[in-house]
């Protein structure tokens, strides 16, 4: 038997044990318990009547770094850091949009070097605003941009290369990120990459 | 994993002190940091070594499922109580009418009954997060601690109030009363930062921001403010009310069917009138807040309101729809009763306004559970191409769903409105005028709303959402808002042609109160549901994710199976609360007073809530 016939089973034996109550029994507060019972039945029937979906995960995705050939293949990785583990789309988006909180990314990586980009994932502070909208001396006006490198978000500098390199490609560029620097950066062969494909239904 | 994290926030936290008060404020420390910081230590430490514990035979899941929707069903009634008992509270004392302050204490004998069940359903809720999700709770803990003493002091204030409130009830009557009255403002001020603080955690799950460097109290601060935290703040405040107003009527309800006496009758009647006016109160303004709520989760994140509106979730809305629909049919119904049954007479005036208004609620009913798509099996999508008809196209689209919420609450309110001049004459001057001024503004803003919906098919998506939907919603405020007061000047001066009769109404109408609270207890799990599923596969959405066994979102059935038995088990629960209060007052029963003296209504008078003018005397 299905977990859905067997629900609907238990839902028709709670209405008709709610009908047998409100049939046969004087006692008033019984009599309301019966007929709570037979809403509540009621209502699971007719979420079992439309269709079922569940809303499954998607795999958890990993990458070998020694199967990392081209460069493209580092982009691909550093997309899917860019919308998982690394944050970025919480607050940036690429292209216009009215609810990105942050600068729009779309370009990025022509108009700025890899090194900038490395800076400003690492230490975000390195150039402050100064905001004069104010009389008096200008105050600093600090990024809000969080130090990428560590806790939370904590991108190892593999995982950093990543992303610069999709920077880059999404924006028009050649990759600059060479693979062999990356490989020789850090120990550690395997990154978990979690995808934001957040509909998992089959 | 986050043990130093802690560590250095805590030092943060510590503020600069003289050395005299050296002494209080490391006691005060002591006694409020240890056992949360041993706590936090050991669910970071746990943390590094274990992600996930379970529960065999169970389900981790279902059971945080089962003990968290108890514990927030408890929490909205006891937050949401105290607002409109203390504005009962008021009423008794600007009126000086004694019944209402007697309404206004049994409430709060609800409330102290159900305040202990819901700080116990608390604690087991957080003892099994913290076996069950260390790891998530360690990063929550990490980020929101400075929150976690700010709730731990609202709470002990909340408990203190909440105890002189109660218990200083008699004693602070007479001149005394304006304290306990401000007691009663304490109260609810303790009550909202109790509601908010613990929202910012779960909205922060649902729509994270991201947490840069800073001090305990910034970070914490930062998380706080996140996109939806003051949307879901205004939603469940609102929905605290409906959910109070209506439980308290269900109450009434059931008290009022087990009554012995025509005088315990007619004060449940009345007890039961005002917690459904309550309900229906704060159900007329809550779809506004939920549209806000919706909006900025778009706004946040797309595919989430995707997977909301239209993805797996999708088919939930046209039960949300159903439920609400049956709670607008059965509070308009009792209003309905109450013409009939409790102003005899009008209900030869008022048959066929009823008789139109069920129509029009049936009709906007029918659009709204309209699907958007035909209900089909896998198979029978893939023979169609899609799921949609290959002929018929798409059904229910939102622009008709918005008009017929909107109509469907101009007519609710139309309801109260009747419910108000029955039984009475207006003799102002000016009354025809303004009547004639008010049916022209209803005719007029029905159409609105109706033109405004047809025309939503025609604009993009975007026009219709930023300014025909919210056009909809302005136009329904502002007949609320013109209509209230100026029947309220109108029914001033008006004479009560026939009295109100209190006692009277059929078996049904306890039934109905019943039936209008078991449906916003199930609205209320369901829309939880929706909340915890929209994050999909995600702890903190896109920022910790779901690793367990239990990461997948379980099919509409499954989960309103689940609802069900956590209404029934929530009911359950009330019921033997508000038992257990009442037979303390049965023990008090002296030879002298069998019964406990119900709050007696003056003949003649109509509850003020309604607008009632007392009776002319001749």
């Amino acid at each position: 038997m299905s977990e859905v016939a067997l629900l609907q089973l238990i839902g028709l034996t709670v209405v008709g044990l709610g009908i047998c109550i409100l049939l046969f029994i004087k006692g008033k507060f019984l009599r309301v318990v019966g007929f709570v019972v037979i809403v509540l039945g009621t209502f699971t029937l007719i979420a079992l009547g439309v269709p079922q979906m569940a809303s499954l995960p998607p795999a958890i995705e990993t990458f070998d770094i020694a199967e990392v050939k081209t460069p493209d293949d580092l982009a691909s990785i550093g997309q899917k850091i860019f919308f998982s583990k690394g944050q970025c789309a919480l607050c940036h988006s690429i292209g216009p949009s009215e609810s990105a909180r942050c600068p729009d990314l779309k370009g990025i990586g022509a108009k700025l070097a890899p090194e900038f980009i490395y800076e400003s994932l690492t230490d975000p502070q390195a150039y402050i605003y100064l905001d004069f909208r104010h009389e008096g001396l200008p105050k600093e006006y600090p990024a809000r941009m969080p130090y990428i490198h560590k806790n939370p978000i904590a991108l190892s500098q593999q995982e950093i290369y990543s992303v610069i390199s999709f920077l880059q490609k999404m924006s028009g560029e050649p990759i600059s990120v060479k693979i062999e620097d990356v490989m020789n950066i850090g120990k550690e062969n395997e990154m978990e990459v979690a995808s934001l494909t957040v509909n998992g239904a089959p | 994993m986050k043990n130093h994290g802690i560590i250095e926030n805590l030092k943060s936290m510590v503020p600069t002190v003289k050395p005299s008060s050296l002494f209080g404020w490391s006691v005060f420390w002591a006694l409020v940091l240890l056992p949360a910081l041993v706590w936090a230590q050991d669910a970071a430490t746990q943390a590094m070594s274990v992600e996930y514990r379970d529960i065999p035979g169970l389900g981790s899941r279902n059971v945080v499922w089962v003990v968290a929707q108890q514990h927030l069903l408890l929490a909205g009634f006891v937050l949401g109580v105290p607002i409109f008992a203390w504005v009962c509270e008021i009423v008794g004392w600007k009126t000086k009418e004694a019944r209402y302050d007697k309404l206004a204490k049994e409430f709060t004998k609800l409330l102290t009954s159900a305040y202990a069940t819901t700080a116990l359903f608390g604690g087991i809720l957080l003892f099994l997060l913290i076996g069950l999700y260390p790891k998530l709770m360690a990063y929550l803990s990490d980020i929101f601690f400075p929150s976690f003493i700010v709730y731990c002091l609202l709470f002990l204030l909340e408990t203190v109030t909440l105890y002189l409130y109660w218990y200083g009830w008699d004693a602070m009557q007479g001149n005394k009363k304006t304290f306990h009255l401000f007691l009663g403002f304490l109260l609810n001020v303790f009550a909202l930062g109790i509601m908010i603080v613990p929202n910012a955690w779960a909205t922060f799950q649902a729509s994270p921001v991201v947490v840069a460097e800073g001090t305990a109290i910034d970070r914490a601060w930062a998380a706080t403010w996140n996109p939806t935290w003051w949307p879901v703040n205004i939603h469940r405040l609102i929905a605290n009310v409906v959910l109070g107003g209506f439980i308290c009527g269900a109450y009434a309800g059931i008290r009022y069917l087990l009554a012995a006496s025509q005088e315990e009758r007619e004060h449940y009647d009345w007890m039961g009138y005002v917690g459904n006016f309550i309900g229906v109160f704060g159900m007329l303004p809550l779809p506004f807040a939920g549209y806000w709520l919706m909006r900025e989760i778009y706004q946040y994140n797309q595919q989430m309101g995707i997977t909301l509106m239209g993805g797996f979730l999708a088919w939930l809305f046209i039960l949300q729809a159903m439920l609400i629909g049956v709670l607008f049919l059965g509070a308009n119904y009792y209003f309905w009763m109450g013409i009939t049954y409790r102003i005899p007479g009008s209900e030869r005036s008022y048959r066929r306004p009823i008789l139109a208004m069920l129509i029009v609620l049936m009709v906007c009913l029918g659009v709204w559970m309209t699907p958007h798509s035909l209900v089909a099996s896998l198979e029978e999508a893939r023979k169609m191409g899609g799921t949609h008809h290959p002929l018929l196209g798409v059904f229910g689209v939102m622009s008709a769903k918005m008009t017929v919420a909107n109509l469907m609450i101009l007519v609710t309110f139309m309801s109260f409105i009747m419910y108000w001049r029955a039984g009475k004459q207006e003799t102002a001057a000016w009354a025809k005028i303004a009547k004639a001024v008010m049916g022209a503004l209803l005719v007029i803003a029905g159409i609105a709303v109706i033109v405004l919906g047809v025309w939503g098919y025609f604009v993009p998506a975007i026009i219709r959402i930023n300014y025909f939907s919210v056009a909809q919603v302005l136009i329904v405020l502002f007949v609320m808002v013109t209509f209230t007061p100026l029947t309220a000047v109108l029914m001033k001066s008006a004479k009560t042609t026939t009295e109100m009769v209190w006692g009277r109404m059929p078996i049904r109408a306890g039934y109905a109160l019943v039936s209008n609270a078991v449906m916003v207890i199930l609205l209320m799990s369901l829309m939880g549901y929706a909340r915890s599923s929209s994050r999909v596969h995600w702890h903190i959405y896109g920022v910790m994710r779901d690793t367990s066994e239990y990461a997948y979102s379980p099919a509409l059935g499954y989960a309103a199976a689940f609802m069900s038995l956590n209404t029934f088990v929530f009911c359950l629960l009330v019921a033997f609360i508000f038992w257990v209060a009442t037979m303390g007052d049965k023990g008090k029963k002296t030879p002298d007073q069998e019964e406990p003296e119900p709050a007696k209504i003056p003949a003649g008078v109509t509850p003020a809530m309604a607008g009632g003018a007392p009776r002319e005397k001749a």
